[in-house]
């Protein structure tokens, strides 16, 4: 029977084809703009730490200004009070990262300096370069080419090491091999101790106070060397406090937040008790004379941390919504145009009424036909979409830290708006066909 | 002409004309907000930034050796491309405005930080910097080549002479004569205004600040700063390669960083602005042209089913103009409905995108504008089915009864 609907479908197309076409077009437009809107949101919504998300935490304590919270415009939802700054001070990164509570842990901040060979086999180039501890190529996961990450005893001493990008490796020694080679940054040699593959977790979770899809760095060094070459951030600093700072000690010890620390809690109850230490430290440091402000901590894992730091913008939630409110209108369009296909057609469905067709056969007949206009428009919105994807990633190329990178040509994506216009098409189809359905067959018999 | 007939009618065919009438609806509260945004982002997009930033280009310059003559390195450079041919001037700038990369600090009219206070994005530059960035300084003077320091460390206090922007000025001098005056930081440090720049955007262009900028007379910290460089216009690409070619071979002993447009990075700044502009822009005119083509579609449809009744009418003495203007007359109420649920539609997604997605509330001109354009654009789709149902002869009213 399926099968019989669907040739008197096509053989209704080609009576009109104009109307037809329309209708398919009409869909597939709505569904396009869908499609592009969706797959830009779904890239920011993207938590590229899958199952890890849950375990993986960043700490965020209230050491800002007594008199001016850090963020007014962002309130906990929950208890109303205005969040605490996204990163730390040097001194409190030290001094979370010292708790023994976490399974692994991880502080860091971005900085960048002048690499080459001394060898002089480099053009000299300056790279963004994470200092950061041994256990954050463990905790993000990062995969290693050639080599692999360096250890606690590295931390400590610090020991002259580095880990290179893929692509700070193919500058450096054209892709070879380079584990156990000297770089040189300005005029110290390091060792290189491991070489990352290609490495691109968009948004770029860990640290996205440079914005979420910016380039990874193309180097990694161990955390206390930027106090000893008394490297400051190339990534974000903030301060509030008004102190004396006129040297680097001064700038470490100071309250402005500039670092970030990442604690991997495997169990749920050192979990509860990595939070009480979190208040237990603030409560310790305001004996100090430290944290003016009310206790105001927070441990979010990733996805809560992405949310905190509105990874997606609110321009991505409004054209959502705007591409739905779109389709929407499309389909609206699409129930008139059926209406009036399938009533200007009646006669014909008069005759099958006439000839013994039931009235359910006849809606069958016409929710079929839509359902074949959705297909149709949903398979070509589908590739309209792709299209529309590729724009944008070409559009996006042109500038520095290319978001459009992060678009996929999901075919997930694909299936799903294809889903969404048969879901629609049938929905829209099922006013028109039913009312077709109903007509009393006498009426357009005679009319012939 | 009788609205009473029409209406019921129209009644005898609810199911197409609330149809029409939805579509309409959700037409008007898409366009009316869909361009109010765009509107704003197009306006954004499109203001002065008081920097000749379509012929400026930078780049940063880094040395790495280690008893590097950091001063020496800078006014060579500077001096070499200064000479160059269409340069106009260059300068050294330690961040590159418009770029959303930068730095700001709070400042205060009066000492131990009372009076009035403002943020402001700090540039650090030297004699040449106004010339380079091509902003017009409204009173005062730039700085004296002397005043300009070569920083070996990050400075904790800016140089005491700074140039500042109008919209600085304004903030903590409202209605007074800046030029002249002192300001002050959290530490009281005094600054004296020497000169002040008619209008100028510093790093942000997301932030409601833009416009607050000072220019100090500082170099460095050692052994990094950047360049700016403005050149005659339509010279840029030119000027562009022979520097890099000019500043390399005079000493390849130090880091020249990539050379980029202040107008890429003026773009990039606005890329997700101009991305909702175009979508929204798009998705408007696709919906105005759905919309018409339902209502073109919706009227046919009831011409083609009414060819009795038309000629019914016209038989018993109904001339070709009042079948048009019944067809034209009825398509007005039906978008006029359709308007009238879509003025609220409209407010309530307005509200919406206000509370929700801290956008400005929707100006009602645009909904006044709205409503005008879908009547003008219904009455011009039922035009042409309104015509050819003029056309039905009165002998249709004998032919098939």
């Amino acid at each position: 029977m399926f099968a019989y609907y669907l040739r008197l479908a096509l053989s209704s197309f080609k009576r009109n084809p104009g109307l037809t076409a329309l209708m398919v077009f009409a869909i597939a437009l709505g569904i396009s703009v869908c499609m592009i809107t969706m797959t830009s949101y779904r890239a920011a919504a993207a938590n590229p730490a899958g199952d890890r998300s849950s375990i993986l935490f960043s700490a965020s304590i209230d050491s800002w200004d007594p008199e001016d919270p850090y963020d007014s415009d962002q309130k906990d939802p929950e208890t109303g009070k205005p969040l605490a700054p996204t990163q730390l001070t040097y001194r409190d990164a030290q001094g979370l990262y010292a708790s023994k509570i976490p399974d692994r842990k991880v502080m860091m901040y971005k900085a960048g300096g002048i690499y080459s060979r001394p060898d002089k086999a480099m053009e000299p180039e300056y790279i963004a370069t994470r200092m950061t501890t041994a256990d954050f190529f463990g905790m993000f996961e990062t995969p290693f080419l050639y080599g692999g990450p360096w250890d606690a005893k590295a931390d400590a001493g610090p020991e002259p090491v580095v880990v290179l990008s893929k692509e700070t490796n193919q500058k450096a020694f054209g892709g070879e091999n380079s584990v156990g080679k000297m770089v040189r940054w300005h005029d110290r040699e390091f060792r290189v101790i491991g070489v990352l593959n290609d490495w691109e977790p968009y948004p770029k979770y860990f640290d996205v106070s440079n914005g979420s899809f910016t380039d990874m760095e193309g180097a990694y060094m161990p955390f206390a060397w930027g106090r000893v070459l008394e490297l400051g951030s190339d990534g974000n600093t903030n301060c509030w406090k008004t102190e004396t700072i006129d040297s680097f000690e001064a700038f470490l010890n100071s309250e402005c937040v500039w670092f970030h620390a990442w604690f991997e809690i495997r169990e749920p109850a050192k979990q509860r008790e990595f939070r009480e230490f979190l208040d237990n430290y603030v409560i310790e440091q305001k004996k100090h004379g430290r944290f003016p402000r009310p206790l105001n901590n927070y441990l979010y894992d990733v996805s809560g941390w992405l949310k905190r730091n509105k990874v997606v913008e609110d321009d991505n939630k409004a054209m959502l919504v705007l591409a739905f409110a779109f389709l929407a209108v499309c389909l609206v369009n699409t129930v008139g145009l059926l209406l009036a296909k399938f009533l200007n057609a009646a006669p014909v469905a008069g005759v099958r009424r006439a000839l013994g067709a039931s009235r359910r056969d006849i809606f069958w007949q016409h929710l079929t036909e839509s359902g074949v206009v959705a297909l149709a428009g949903g398979m070509m919105g589908g590739l309209l979409g792709y299209g529309g994807v590729w724009a944008l990633r070409t559009w996006y190329a042109q500038f520095e830290d290319d978001v459009g990178r992060s678009l996929p040509f999901d075919s997930m994506n694909f299936l799903l708006v294809i889903g969404i216009a048969v879901l629609a098409g049938v929905v829209a189809g099922l006013y028109p066909a039913w009312r077709i359905g109903r007509a009393a067959p006498a009426s357009y018999l005679k009319a012939q | 002409m009788e609205i009473r007939p029409i209406f019921s009618a129209l009644l005898r065919n609810r199911a197409g004309a609330i149809l029409v009438s939805l579509q309409i609806a959700l037409t008007l509260a898409i366009v009316v907000n869909a361009v109010y945004v765009t509107q704003q982002r197009v306006e954004k997009i499109g203001r002065p930034s008081g920097i000749d930033d379509q012929n400026i280009f930078s780049f940063s310059a880094t040395g790495f050796e280690k008893d590097f003559d950091f001063p020496a390195m800078v006014r060579a450079d500077l001096d070499l491309m200064r000479k160059m041919p269409g340069v106009i001037d260059a300068a050294p700038s330690s961040h590159v405005p418009l770029s959303g990369s930068g730095s700001s600090s709070g400042f205060f009219s009066l000492p131990n930080e009372k009076g009035k206070d403002s943020p402001a994005n700090t540039y650090w530059t030297d004699d040449h910097g106004v010339n380079a960035l091509g902003v017009k300084l409204s009173g005062g003077t730039t700085f004296d080549p002397s005043a300009v320091k070569y920083l070996d460390q990050y400075p904790q206090f800016m140089e005491p002479d700074v140039i500042v922007s109008q919209g600085f000025a304004e903030a903590l001098f409202p209605k007074e004569n800046a030029l002249g005056k002192t300001f002050y930081d959290n530490h009281s440090k005094p600054y004296k205004i020497i000169g002040v720049i008619e209008h100028m955007h510093g790093a942000w262009v997301g932030w409601d600040k833009l416009d607050r900028v000072i220019l100090s007379s500082m170099v460095g910290p050692k052994p990094n700063t950047r360049y700016l460089v403005r050149v005659r216009p339509g010279e840029i690409d030119r000027v562009m390669a022979e520097v890099e070619t000019a500043l390399r071979k005079r000493d390849p002993n130090r880091v020249i960083g990539k050379l980029t447009k202040m107008s890429e990075h003026k773009k990039r700044s606005y890329s997700n602005d101009s991305f909702m502009a175009i979508t929204l822009t798009t998705v408007t005119g696709l919906v105005v042209v759905f919309s018409a083509l339902g209502i073109f579609g919706l009227a046919t449809f009831n011409v083609n089913t009414r060819t009795r009744q038309i000629g019914t009418r016209r038989a018993v003495g109904a001339r070709k103009r009042d079948i048009v203007r019944y067809f034209m007359t009825e398509n007005w109420l039906v978008t006029t409905l359709g308007v009238v649920v879509g003025c609220c539609l409209a407010l309530a997604a307005g509200f919406w995108l206000s509370t929700q997605y801290n956008m400005p509330r929707l100006d009602l001109y645009y909904l006044v504008g709205g409503v005008l354009g879908l009547w003008i654009v219904g009455q011009l789709a039922a035009w042409q089915p309104s015509l050819k149902a003029a056309k039905v002869s009165p002998a249709m009213a004998t032919r098939t009864v």
